[in-house]
């Protein structure tokens, strides 16, 4: 193949790549920007687009309502603590997937993440009937099995991704010259699955704090998260209370992402990987 | 061969055809809480769904007697056909999402500045915390039969009411809780990746798209069958997303799951639906990871 | 159980007498701490309301997640143990509960203003115990949004016209027990014993292509008629009260050919639990004349206790003798109950394909 035609055919591919990403992007944020416009709607009903007019009245009514607190609380101590039990134990179980084809590796893979196939409502419904029979009924202990059992799947994966891409003879060599396995683990393998376990946490994290359908099943009279809370307000009109708690819950994200990266920096906490750009 | 593995030998950890002491003691904590409060369940469920339903009871009653009728029920043509639109929608989300993915992982850590990384991620980790009911009304309204897409579709002459348009629609709603998922779970495995390689196949003269085909996907190849596996699992359970974008007209197995658990409360019935999409997506699971990198591949 | 339409009639077109206030109950007790799973929006603000003009007990709100039907996992889940004093639902869920035996008899010592609500609403056990204490009426009827309805719909048939295309939202198969295609048997001269008529029409329904939505929960049709999504549909109260609080809705309940169905909305007192005076002292109290009528200003639907007033916007509940006879069917909740698990299966095989 001669030069110009390579030229052509990565100009076109260049292109190409662009146009699509930016087609993307513009996918992925369209839902952003429709939901801050929904959680400023004036009117008391899911209408058509855009809001005649713009209030704060879901703001309003979201600090106002007496069971927000109480189910942000039980949200918040929930999804650290589901994060916490998910990153540890996930990540050591990734760590052992990886460390060779031993036989049933696939099967355990494969188990590890069954939990993602299974509908939420499935997995509430299941675990609602079985912690009863073991005399289960206390709605903390009930909410964090249910979360920690439908995020554990994250993590593993995630860390999984990023511990297959790298080079295995690193970790090889530095046996090879001496050292234990735990000290390759803690100077080799950590660094280099740091990105996973953050993206793994990150995704445990939110879909902890977004759940409904298995919460709903796991909740008592007295310990209720907060999704749970802000669906049960709805009867029969769509309440956009909710979209006001996500706008928040993303703005907190946003200053949470934007501390981070002025004073940690994206590439130390995800880790740089092998290879820096 | 399994006389060899058997021996509890200590090897070199280069080899390890047998599942060592550490990689059990790694295991176990997961495993111990999978079986507890994932399996044993699970198992619960399974003993549910061999009961005996008397219509008007809420669920089986304790002595109700055993029988294979809840999964006989099963054998129709309409099962068959929420069972088909379930996978076809969710492996099409799944491709595309991955396609999708792919290219912008690799721009976010090859190709953009700092600054643009860090945008780009915040926005990744920004929409995976998106509320799911949220999204999905907001892609209802922006896309939806009366979306402010309306008078581009109906001018392109497409019915946002037609079954087809529905369908795009739930594959859209998969797509878009699919594609932040699977960039972020890309950015690990292509850091990892030498970017080297591929620049010199290029320097010899491979154009950028027969280097990348040949060097960066069959590294990244486990990586993507790793961000695959939890987009096509995402999309097989998801209830909201067909629920609100499916009009009630396009179901997944989740949402008939969901009658049988709401006011019929037929749970016997739920538990075999639920059993049975266990079963048949463990089995397709199963065949995606299969798919292995063909060792040394590139180097 | 069973609704006369006799009895019906006295409840529904009472009209203003005024009764006697409640027993009140005393305050100096001290207040008894209660549970109560309630619906969301505007039913536990009118309890809530009510809650606070008296101060014998005093309360947890628990809401239900959904629909009444979603809490019945739970409460068998926990069983023999119960969380719950009272819990608010409808013929549906009381049924289910009825059948397990979760809740306590009430007589008229329990609660003395039962006296004051029609006697065959009630709901019963096989022994004809009193198993639920009915607080207010509702409907489930046809109706259109007005200024987007593109001509006004007076006979079933009418769903049949072209120019509805996508323009209805009919309710799934969880929804209103299903009365929708009960609804269709009768058009078709069939009735929840004859159901042939209905999945026929059913089916010819969804073959229409006139079927733009199907809800599968409340929230579901109130977005799909405010957004403008579609315009028609069968639906029971709070859903056409929500969509009413914005737009005019034409509310078809007295429309000679096309039924309105009327459900309660009531207590059911959970068995196992120490408040049994107390939880029934409250219920008398909410089901008062004067609390009767508040419940119906707030939560909007209309009252049962035969001494309060109905208000004015729900008069589209309120039928004389004459049109009760002509509009409203009553069905045999036996059958439509005991149906249920194999109506959804049929919907599931012969109507969800052809959507």
């Amino acid at each position: 193949m001669n030069g110009t035609a390579k030229r052509r055919s990565d100009q076109v591919l260049g292109g190409a790549m662009i146009a699509m990403l930016a087609l993307v992007l513009a996918f992925l944020v369209t839902p952003l920007l429709v939901t801050c416009l929904l959680a400023f709607d004036a009117r008391s009903f899911l209408g058509p687009l855009p809001p005649p007019a713009l209030s704060l009245r879901w703001f309003e009514k979201l600090v106002s309502l007496d069971y927000v607190a109480t189910g942000l609380a039980t949200s918040l101590k929930i999804a650290v603590l589901t994060t916490v039990i998910d990153v540890l134990v996930g990540t050591a179980a990734a760590v052992a997937l990886d460390r060779g084809s031993f036989r049933g590796r696939g099967l355990l893979m494969a188990a590890f993440l069954s939990p993602l196939i299974v509908p939420a409502v499935v997995i509430g419904f299941a675990l609602l009937l079985f912690l009863s029979r073991i005399g289960i009924v206390d709605g903390f202990t009930r909410l964090l099995c249910g979360h920690v059992v439908i995020t554990l799947p994250y993590v593993v994966r995630t860390v999984l991704a990023s511990l297959t891409g790298r080079d295995r003879r690193l970790t090889e060599a530095a046996l090879v010259l001496g050292a234990t396995e735990s000290q390759a683990f803690w100077t080799i393998t950590l660094p280099l699955i740091r990105s996973g376990m953050v993206t793994g946490a990150v995704f445990a994290f939110a879909v902890s704090l977004d759940d409904v359908a298995v919460s709903m099943f796991l909740t008592d009279p007295t310990t209720y998260t907060l999704p749970v809370a802000l669906v049960s307000n709805m009867r029969a009109s769509f309440d956009l209370t909710i979209a006001a708690a996500a706008v928040l819950l993303m703005a907190v994200s946003a200053l949470l992402i934007l501390v981070l990266e002025r004073f940690v920096g994206f590439d130390r906490l995800l880790g740089q990987g092998l290879f820096r750009s | 061969m399994s006389a060899v593995t058997a021996i509890p030998l200590r090897k070199p950890a280069s080899a390890v055809p047998a599942l060592g002491r550490t990689t059990l003691l790694l295991l176990a904590p997961g495993l111990l809480l999978l079986f507890v409060i994932f399996a044993l369940p699970l198992l619960g469920l399974a003993l549910e769904s061999l009961k005996q339903y008397v219509p008007g009871r809420v669920g089986s009653a304790t002595d109700a007697p055993l029988t294979l009728e809840n999964y006989r029920e099963l054998a129709t043509p309409s099962f068959a056909g929420v069972l088909y639109e379930t996978f076809k929608l969710s492996a099409a989300a799944a491709l595309t999402g991955l396609l999708a993915a792919f290219p912008l992982a690799y721009c976010i850590v090859r190709r953009f500045s700092p600054r643009q990384r860090a945008a780009c991620i915040g926005l990744l980790v920004m929409l995976v915390l998106l509320s799911m009911l949220v999204r999905t009304y907001a892609l209802e309204l922006a896309f939806g039969s009366v979306g402010i897409a309306r008078p581009l579709l109906l001018a392109l002459g497409i019915s946002p009411t037609s079954r087809w348009y529905i369908e795009t629609l739930v594959g859209a709603g998969l797509l878009h809780a699919i594609v932040p998922i699977c960039t972020l779970t890309l950015l690990g495995t292509i850091q990892n990746i030498d970017p080297r390689l591929c620049d010199a196949a290029q320097s010899l003269g491979a154009p950028a798209w027969k280097a990348h085909l040949g060097i960066t996907v069959p590294l990244a190849l486990p990586g993507l069958v790793s961000a695959f596996l939890i987009a096509m699992t995402f999309a097989i359970s998801a209830f909201v997303i067909p629920m609100v974008l499916g009009k009630g007209r396009v179901l997944f197995l989740s949402n008939t799951i969901y009658t049988r658990f709401s006011d019929v409360a037929n749970y016997p019935s739920g538990a075999a639906v639920s059993i049975v999409m266990l079963v048949i997506s463990l089995l397709a699971l199963s065949l995606v990871s299969l798919v292995r990198p063909r060792k040394g591949a590139g180097s | 159980m069973t609704m006369t339409r006799r009895n019906l009639l006295s409840l529904i077109g009472a009209t203003g007498a005024v009764g006697l206030a409640g027993p009140f109950l005393g305050g100096a007790r001290a207040a008894t701490g209660l549970t109560a799973a309630e619906w969301g929006g505007d039913v536990v603000e009118a309890m809530k309301q009510i809650a606070a003009k008296q101060n014998a007990a005093q309360f947890n709100w628990v809401l239900h997640q959904g629909g009444a039907g979603a809490i019945l996992p739970k409460i068998k889940a926990a069983w023999p143990k119960v969380d719950y004093d009272y819990i608010a639902g409808w013929e549906g869920s009381f049924n289910s509960m009825i059948a397990e035996d979760w809740v306590e008899t009430i007589t008229a010592a329990d609660v003395p203003n039962l006296a004051d609500i029609p006697e065959k609403i009630m709901m019963r056990d096989a022994k004809g115990n009193v198993k639920a204490v009915p607080r207010a009426v509702g409907g489930m009827y046809f109706g259109y949004r007005t200024d987007t309805a593109p001509f006004a719909i007076t006979k079933v048939d009418d769903l049949f016209d072209k120019r509805l295309k996508g323009a209805i939202c009919w309710p799934g198969p969880t929804q209103s027990m299903m009365l929708q295609i009960v609804a269709l048997a009768l058009q078709g001269g069939g009735n929840e014993s004859n159901m042939e008529p209905g999945w026929k029409l059913m089916k010819d329904l969804a073959k229409s292509g006139n079927i733009g939505r199907i809800a599968v929960t409340d929230v579901d049709f109130t977005n799909s008629f405010t957004s403008g999504e579609t315009s028609v549909g069968f639906f029971a109260e709070p859903s056409w009260a929500a969509v009413a609080k914005n737009f005019k809705i034409t509310r078809l309940t007295k429309q000679a050919g096309m039924a309105t169905f009327l459900y309660q909305s009531g207590f059911a007192v959970m068995k196992n639990r120490p408040n049994r005076k107390a939880t029934c002292d409250f219920i008398n109290f909410a089901i008062s004349p004067e609390m009767s009528a508040l419940y119906a200003k707030v939560a909007g639907e209309a009252p049962l206790n035969g001494k309060a007033a109905t208000p004015p916007e729900l008069a589209h509940l309120a039928f004389t003798p004459k049109e009760f006879e002509s509009f409203v069917h009553v069905p045999d909740y036996k059958v439509v109950l005991g149906q249920q698990d194999a109506w959804a299966k049929r919907w599931e095989t012969d109507i969800a394909p052809l959507l």
